[in-house]
């Protein structure tokens, strides 16, 4: 087995800190603990962390300004620790480059989770940039722009086809609708969403078993799309 | 007797007189034989006359004046008769020339009186528009309004009455008290609306009518905003013209329709207020909750795990209870709040030594000063009459406020003397200290500082301590020490008149 995954957690809040570090040692991680922001960029030089949660209430930095010169420094997934009625800054803080978020009050269940869900998105990144996806029962072929599930081949259109690779090649991470908007339809397009729904409408009904019930394109209300490769498991 | 023909009476004696003194004149003293330059003197007076009484008394004069001018000038003198043909001529045309010129000049007279009261009446509009513009939202809009009429028209009566949720408000000013029959009133106002006709010649709209009260008629006219009716304005005393009563009408019309708006503007900025009050307990409430709440969630599941070392089940149970003391302390702050907010605060005066009401404020508090250290200083150490747990609570909410901004390892200074006035309690850390834009609004409800956007806190805690010393005559205010920190103050009069006093 690998060294454990090292997790930098960002929270001023002391009794956040002593709830969470327990929880995340007793599951196999290394937990180095930042109490600031200026505090959480020291650490990307002497002690680089494999995934950052952050709280978006910090003391002496604004939490998207973290988000920021982190990305100026590193890859490493950002979870983000935000409050219901945070919408705007967690949107901001997704654009700038944040993977996921939780919502403040979480279960430890929860977090674990997403945490998981984003380091397993660091080891397998490497290999789906090249060739294709395999999620559940469906095969993502970015090179020959061809889409099966089982051994039924699907045909989509190509923006359908430029959604559902934007999202399955960031699988298991928060896109904003903004972000997406912006990457498919251009600058002039972010301000309308309808494009999107609909575009997102069709795609479910191609790909999803039960388009009512998605298992691959998972909706964040208010936020974004996921593209989910754990819905086998589920 | 009027007046009016009393005055008419005294102007006829005066004119009389005037044509006998010049009658004397010509007859007795300067001899005249021209008869013309009689009758232009003569004319002269009946012009006089004209000019300053009215017409009947310019035409008596006249045929008086007439009458002499045949008797004493025109021969044969002595007798009404009259032998020269010419003579006629010229006493017809005397009288002729007299009753026109009357006529004339008490048209004139007549117009200029007419105008001064038309001025006179426009400079009340113009008044009473003034007072209108000038009113601003009060108690009692159409009362005020009523007394600016009955000042403005010298009324002896005047009444508004508007109807509103199927019933008539009513207000009224003046010498007497009158009851305006409400049955008249929905009359009135039911013709109104049904009608509108404008009558030219008197400028006003159809509409006016009288109303009988116990003793007197009352002019009854509706108020229009526009053309649509929105009451009823009844006036008695004075006459006052048709026209001008129509115009009043409208004055007061936009004025009731102004403290209308008025009145609904304040409504709304109040439901503005308690809107933009709600939304931002809500928010702060929000956030204050979800952290304690998180912590206590994640560490309730710690607890119920099974790879927690004893040392840290310890920890994690005394991290829940602090979390815990947390919220309550939040949820305390909510209640006591809405106790100040209701005025449901009250003093109840004990005597007790000033080291037990910070001993108490401290323990309210429970850990937060744990990170600070703490310097007290008690002098004289005195029973004093106050309420001592409106005293500790407010001095608690302080000690919070100065171990949130204060760094962790540093002192906060309690003092506690008495000066003359009181009770003065001083807390002061070594923090920041306050911005100078942020100083007049640190008691303000929800106020947090600019540094302070990030931290916990909602904002709620020095507002609650001003509250809880207003119920106790005390004040709170607070300053930057001159070599870093704030100071907060607490004064709590302990002289038994103000301290006893019931709360304001």
């Amino acid at each position: 087995m690998t060294a454990p995954a090292r997790l930098l957690l960002v929270d001023d809040e002391l009794a956040i800190q002593r709830a969470l570090a327990p929880l995340l040692k007793s599951r196999g991680y290394d937990v180095d603990i930042a109490s600031t922001g200026a505090e959480a960029l020291g650490h990307f030089s002497v002690r680089p962390p494999d995934l950052v949660i952050l709280d978006l209430g910090l003391p002496d930095l604004a939490g998207t300004d973290v988000c920021r010169r982190i990305r100026t420094v590193s890859e490493v997934p950002i979870i983000v620790l935000s409050a219901r009625g945070g919408e705007a800054d967690k949107v901001a803080a997704l654009d700038l480059g944040a993977d996921d978020y939780v919502t403040k009050p979480f279960g430890p269940e929860e977090l674990v989770a997403r945490i998981r869900v984003a380091l397993r998105r660091v080891t397998t990144s490497a290999t789906a940039e090249s060739g294709q996806l395999q999620a559940g029962d469906l095969t993502i072929d970015y090179d020959r722009r061809r889409v099966r599930r089982g051994d039924a081949e699907i045909r989509l259109t190509p923006k359908e086809f430029e959604l559902l690779s934007l999202l399955a090649r960031h699988h298991d991470r928060v896109l904003t609708h903004r972000a997406i908007l912006r990457s498919i339809w251009g600058p002039n397009a972010v301000e309308q969403p309808e494009h999107l729904w609909t575009l997102i409408a069709q795609l479910r009904k191609k790909i999803e078993v039960d388009p009512a019930a998605p298992r691959y394109l998972l909706s964040e209300p208010w936020v974004g799309y996921r593209f989910s490769t754990s819905a086998g498991e589920a | 007797m009027p007046r009016g023909q009393l005055h008419d009476g005294w102007a006829l004696v005066r004119a009389l007189g005037a044509v006998a003194v010049v009658t004397l004149a010509y007859t007795q003293w300067i001899p005249v034989s021209n008869a013309a330059v009689v009758s232009t003197t003569l004319l002269l007076v009946v012009v006089i006359v004209a000019a300053t009484a009215r017409f009947r008394v310019a035409a008596v004069t006249s045929v008086v004046a007439m009458l002499c001018f045949n008797y004493f000038f025109l021969p044969p003198v002595g007798t009404f008769t009259i032998v020269d043909p010419h003579n006629w001529v010229a006493l017809f045309a005397f009288l002729a020339v007299s009753l026109v010129a009357s006529n004339l000049s008490a048209t004139a007279r007549a117009r200029t009186l007419e105008a001064v009261g038309r001025r006179d009446e426009l400079a009340r509009l113009f008044d009473l528009s003034r007072d209108v513009l000038v009113m601003t939202a009060g108690p009692d809009p159409l009362g005020t309004l009523c007394r600016a009429v009955v000042r403005r028209f010298d009324l002896e009566v005047v009444a508004i009455a508007v109807p509103r949720d199927g019933r008539w408000d009513i207000a009224q000013a003046g010498a007497r008290t009158i009851q305006l029959p409400e049955g008249e009133l929905d009359a009135a106002l039911t013709a109104a609306r049904a009608t509108l006709e404008f009558d030219a010649r008197a400028r006003a709209y159809a509409g006016h009518r009288g109303v009988v009260t116990s003793d007197e008629t009352l002019r009854l006219v509706p108020l229009r905003a526009g053309t649509a009716p929105i009451g009823l304005l009844a006036a008695g005393g004075r006459p006052v013209e048709a026209g001008t009563l129509d115009a009043l009408a409208g004055i007061v019309a936009i004025a009731v329709e102004r403290a209308r708006f008025l009145e609904e503007r304040k409504a709304a900025e109040l439901t503005r207020q308690r809107e933009e009050l709600k939304t931002t307990l809500l928010a702060s409430l929000g956030h204050d909750l979800r952290t304690p709440l998180t912590s206590i969630r994640i560490a309730a599941g710690n607890l119920a795990s099974t790879w927690l070392s004893d040392a840290e089940r310890t920890a994690q149970g005394e991290l829940i209870l602090a979390e815990v003391a947390r919220l309550s302390r939040l949820f305390e702050n909510v209640i006591e709040m809405a106790r100040i907010d209701a005025g449901a605060v009250t003093a109840e005066i004990r005597r007790v030594h000033p080291s037990e009401i910070v001993a108490a404020a401290r323990e309210r508090i429970g850990t937060t000063l744990d990170r600070h250290a703490v310097a007290v200083h008690v002098d004289p150490d005195e029973p004093v009459p106050l309420d001592p747990r409106l005293t500790a609570a407010a001095l608690a909410q302080v000690l919070e406020n100065a171990a949130q901004y204060a760094p962790a390892g540093s002192t906060i200074d309690i003092r506690a003397q008495l000066v003359g006035e009181g009770l003065l309690l001083a807390v002061a850390d070594r923090g920041p200290g306050i911005a100078a834009s942020d100083l007049p609004h640190v008691f303000d409800r929800f106020y947090r500082g600019r540094s302070a956007e990030s931290r916990a806190g909602t904002g709620m805690g020095l507002w609650i301590a001003k509250g809880l010393l207003a119920a106790e005559h005390g004040r709170i205010w607070v300053e930057n020490r001159p070599d870093g920190g704030a100071e907060f103050s607490l004064l709590i009069p302990t002289t038994s008149s103000a301290a006893l006093a019931p709360p304001a």
